[in-house]
């Protein structure tokens, strides 16, 4: 008996545990879903309404009908897609390239370049977009994300590049080949993991990020996240859109992240973080 | 780094038959777009930081050079004193509560239970959820009178909190929700370092009838604090970078009880338009990120020795 | 589309009945009449097919704008684009926008007690004087005699420039509940002191009911202090001499006032209130009294959001110990220097501060119009959702009307510290040391900017 009850004690530990765990997670994405969904008078309404009765589109319309949400959206597509895909074309070659000539120098920096805060970059390329008159542009974002795209993707892909074995190309070079094609053939068809790792993280953190585009964003260049600090915010008690608009600007990593949680978790706590 | 012997032998048998090849040769072309882009957007605007710390320069106004003028202002100035001491106040709490709860999760999240999958997926949502969203969220969840986290409260009959509205509470309210949304990273950081533990010594010490709590004390924690070490530096950056939330959320108010180093920094440069002052701050803050990175990386190099 | 065809109509039907108008005009309605005539020999339509940029604050006038830049278009066929930034991200957007050199705007509203002489140093925006005196662009009706002292003190630099044509001046006043003050039997304040006797009649926490609330949040606390330095008959700087008046008894008289309103009789949590959350206090019938600019009446009496519909009461900012006084704000509209429409900008800025759009703004409870002839108009002042208490108010207010921020450059510096020693207090912080303190450390900045 005394080993049952233990048994059975452990479960309940443990399930509490979990509960513990999961629940405020599951409390923050359902509250700004539940507010969305409800009209005002729901939303202020004290003892709070839970389950919204009977739930309301109302807020999404008005989100698309006020603002210029698609245009936006369309800003942060361009930024962060364009950050994305031009630091993987210089970021995959310079892991690689990093990763055998096992420069460490060139680690060390890159390391450090993720870890600055994005705040530290903003006041330079500020005051030379300025001097350039480029404020207000979304060429000026986009060159301003690649400071957290290339660092992350160079990082990840610097990992990946070293765990293939680099007898593998050695071969290849004997037998003739230049390092483009042994890059170009062997090691690149073996990085493709790391590639969606580096990309789809890259694309989080960038599309993520708000500072930039709050101080280098123009009305009609601005991208989602800045949008919703700089054109909703708190009007009166306007919760439902604002949460509304919220869980839209999110939506795209949270729905990143359901389908490409394997390679996430890989990338995090394998190719991104343990390895170097 | 991984050997594989068989193709390393055959490899290298070959080399030494044929030509001698230089290995380490135009690798660096690969990297030299990138290195040309860090170079411009990275590097350049360190020490172009480097070179606007040492002048007086306003928005709108001249500039003069005054030398180490901006960091004898700063550390007379008594908000960047205290700026300093909340970020370390902060810092603190963001590191060691992720730390252990991170911990715990690792745990839970090692073992085998049904909607396993679901359920961390679950808990990973907010490290990816975009910060500024989530911290409206929270935002309107705080609302002394109508926000649902003071409902809460009252249910299991504890008062009602100011939560960001009151400045003993405000920095606890903000770790609140940094810890919401890192503590995932540091699970999947441990998460990471349990995958690859052997099971040898869990075996031999359940024959020695160990309980759970010693195997954990004895057997897990010592195999698991290299990645504790990793986790605890990335932590610590991580927190003394946090800008989104408190800027979102309490714009480093009340007063100033929530202003970290960053909101003082953004608040100098793009409310004031000081960019000497602010560019000092940043020579600073940059000094002291990197020393620790460079902690990181010696922890790092410390846990493949052990590993 | 009013082309040439109508506008002839127009003509001759003024010609067919001109005798009996001129005497209508001479007596009643001249109003109609230079409409009319202004339309026909004023060219709206000098740039049509131009798009404009404009940039607002959010607050119900820039909804008001909004809503009449339908109209606009018909009239001029000139397109607007704009949009409603938060005040704190709208000053910032202005300052970074304009020192670049390339604004993403023709046209933006500036809070003139706080923007007014940076505009002017930076070069922000166009001086409208050869504006105004160019007949082909401007209106004939558009009457610039007809804008208030207290707005055209706002607009005008200190060399006569005008930078913008104001558009709405704010006062400050006290809305009152006045359902609990007839349940209580409570009468209005009649003095600043008295405010905190009231305040404390009215209070009923275990109710969720308090006696008060204002912005406690700095940088939007400082009205609140400067309305009650006002009562002392004190501006926070001198006019005329640029003493600082911040750390003086009156000042901190003023402090303690603010201190003990919103520490003792106000919700909690107000020290992180700006005025949409007071007003949201207000409105759900949680304060009794709230002080605050005279432009956030319309969402009260507006029963989809607001519980106290028909309960509100507006008084008059009650006289302090020395003096009496409401603290008065301006906005205007201004031209971007950088812009290449600035024909179109400037026929937007004199429809969008023309007569019409002014009642329209008085009528709908979103302020204080900066023209004068909008209250002379008996339709704008008979409401159906405002009381008379609320247009006597506004006038009366007028009258006592003293400006709330001094007029110098560094507003921000000076709201952000001043506002973080009034916040201290409400920690439990000493107010004559916290004002003590924020005075030393603004003075050199202030000096600074007056030197530079």
């Amino acid at each position: 008996m005394p080993v049952a009850l233990e048994r059975l004690l452990n479960r309940i530990a443990f399930g509490l545990s979990l509960f513990v765990l999961v629940s405020p997670a599951i409390l923050v994405f359902f509250w700004m879903l539940s507010l969305s969904l409800k009209n005002e008078v729901d939303n202020t309404a004290w003892p709070p309404v839970f389950i919204p009765n009977p739930p309301t589109l109302a807020n999404y319309v008005e989100v698309f009908a006020r603002n210029n949400f698609l245009l936006y959206l369309w800003n942060s597509i361009i930024v962060t897609g364009g950050a994305v895909l031009f630091g993987m074309l210089i970021g995959v070659p310079a892991g690689y390239g990093i990763a055998r000539s096992k420069s460490a120098k060139s680690a060390v920096l890159i390391l450090i370049a993720r870890m600055t805060p994005a705040l530290s970059y903003l006041i330079p390329l500020f005051m030379v977009f300025q001097i350039l008159g480029m404020i207000g542009t979304k060429s000026a974002l986009l060159i301003t994300h690649l400071v957290i795209t290339v660092p992350i993707i160079v990082w990840i892909m610097i990992g990946y590049f070293e765990n293939i074995p680099a007898e593998l190309e050695d071969a290849a070079l004997v037998d003739g080949a230049n390092t483009w094609q042994s890059f170009r053939h062997i090691a690149l068809p073996l990085a493709r993991p790391g590639i969606v790792v580096g990309g789809i993280l890259a694309f989080i953190f960038s599309w993520n990020n708000f500072i930039f585009s709050v101080v280098l964003g123009g009305k009609n260049t601005r991208t989602l996240p800045s949008a919703i600090y700089n054109v909703l915010t708190f009007e009166q008690i306007s919760w439902g859109p604002l949460a509304a608009a919220a869980l839209l600007v999110t939506l795209p990593v949270l729905l990143l992240t359901v389908i490409a949680q394997r390679e996430i978790v890989a990338g995090l706590s394998a190719g991104g973080l343990k390895d170097g | 780094m991984t050997d594989s012997p068989a193709l390393a032998a055959s490899a290298s048998s070959r080399k030494l038959a044929e030509k001698p090849y230089d290995f380490s040769r135009k690798y660096w072309l690969f990297a030299l777009p990138a290195v040309i882009v860090v170079l411009s957007v990275i590097v350049f605007p360190w020490l172009f930081t480097v070179f606007m710390s040492v002048n007086d320069w306003k928005i709108g106004g001249g500039m003069d050079f005054v030398g180490l003028d901006n960091f004898r202002t700063l550390i007379a100035d008594e908000r960047f004193r205290e700026s300093l001491f909340i970020t370390i106040y902060f810092t603190i709490l963001a590191v060691i509560i992720p730390i252990v709860l991170g911990t715990v999760a690792a745990l839970v999240f090692h073992r085998e239970f049904p909607f396993r999958g679901l359920l961390r997926t679950i808990f990973v949502m907010p490290m990816m959820a975009t910060p500024v969203a989530v911290a409206l969220v929270w935002k309107m969840m705080f609302h002394p009178q109508l926000g649902v986290l003071n409902y809460l409260l009252s249910l299991v009959g504890i008062s009602p909190s100011e939560w960001v509205f009151s400045t003993s509470t405000v920095i606890p309210t903000l770790v609140m929700v940094e810890v919401w949304h890192w503590t995932p990273l540091v699970m999947l950081i441990l998460l990471g370092g349990l995958a690859g533990m052997p099971t040898e010594p869990y075996e031999s010490a359940k024959i020695d009838g160990a309980n759970s709590w010693q195997m954990f004390r004895f057997i897990t924690l010592p195999l698991l604090w290299p990645y504790i070490m990793i986790a605890l530096v990335i932590r610590t950056i991580d927190a003394l970078k946090v800008f989104d939330i408190i800027f979102v959320i309490s714009e480093g108010g009340p007063g100033t009880a929530s202003e970290t180093l960053n909101i003082f920094l953004y608040l100098q440069a793009f409310q004031f338009y000081k960019i000497g002052y602010s560019s000092a701050v940043v020579v600073i803050f940059f000094t002291i990120i990197v020393a620790l990175s460079l902690v990181l990386l010696y922890v790092r190099q410390k846990t493949k020795w052990n590993a | 589309m009013t082309d040439k065809r109508t506008s002839d109509v127009t003509r001759r039907q003024l010609l067919q009945t001109g005798a009996s108008l001129s005497v209508l005009g001479a007596v009643g309605a001249p109003a109609i009449i230079s409409a009319a005539n202004a339309q026909s020999s004023f060219n709206w339509k000098q740039a049509a097919g131009q798009q404009i940029d404009v940039m607002l604050v959010k607050n119900p006038r820039s909804d008001l704008l909004q809503a009449a830049e339908k109209e606009f278009t018909e009239l001029t066929g000139i397109k607007v684009s704009s949009e409603q930034i938060p005040e704190q991200q709208q000053r910032q957007k202005a300052m970074i926008e304009f020192s670049s050199g390339r604004p993403t705007f023709d046209v933006t509203m500036l809070a003139l007690h706080v923007q007014k002489r940076l505009a002017y140093k930076g070069k922000w925006v166009e001086d409208l004087r050869p504006f105004i005196d160019n007949p082909a662009i401007t209106n004939p009706n558009f009457d610039l005699a007809d804008f208030s002292a207290a707005g055209m003190n706002f607009a005008r630099q200190a060399d006569g420039a005008l930078t913008t044509i104001p558009h709405f001046v704010d006062f400050w006043m006290l809305y009152y509940n006045k359902e609990m003050f007839d349940k209580k039997g409570v009468a209005y304040p009649t003095s600043m002191e008295n405010i905190i006797k009231v305040a404390q009649q009215l209070n009923d926490p275990s109710n969720g009911v308090y006696g008060f609330v204002s912005r406690g949040l700095k940088n939007a606390n400082i009205p609140v202090w400067t309305s009650w330095l006002l009562g002392q008959g004190l501006e926070t700087i001198d006019p005329a001499t640029g003493k600082l008046n911040t750390d003086g008894e009156a000042a901190i008289w003023a402090a303690t006032l603010y201190r003990d309103l919103n520490k003792n009789y106000a919700p909690p949590g107000t020290i992180g209130f700006n005025w949409n959350e007071c007003q949201t206090s207000f409105m759900q019938g949680r304060a009794a009294m709230w002080l605050d600019g005279i432009g956030f009446a319309t969402p009260l009496e507006d029963p989809t959001k607001s519980k106290v519909v028909g309960k509100v009461g507006y008084g008059v900012t009650p006289p302090g110990p020395k003096a009496h006084h409401s603290a008065t704000f301006a906005d205007g509209l201004g031209i971007s220097r950088a812009s290449t429409k600035k024909t179109a900008a400037w026929l937007y800025i004199q429809f969008m501060t023309g007569k019409k759009e002014q009642i329209a703004m008085l009528k709908a409870g979103a302020g204080c119009p900066a023209r004068m002839s909008a209250f002379a108009d008996p339709e704008a002042t008979k409401s159906s959702t405002f009381s008379k208490q609320y247009f006597d108010c506004l006038q009366s207010s007028a009258k006592i009307g003293r400006p709330g921020l001094p007029q110098i450059i560094p507003v921000t510096e000076f709201r952000d510290i001043f506002g973080v020693a009034l916040t201290n207090t409400l920690s439990g912080a000493d107010p004559a040391a916290e004002l003590k303190k924020a005075t030393e450390i603004f003075k050199p900045v202030l000096e600074k900017s007056e030197q530079g």
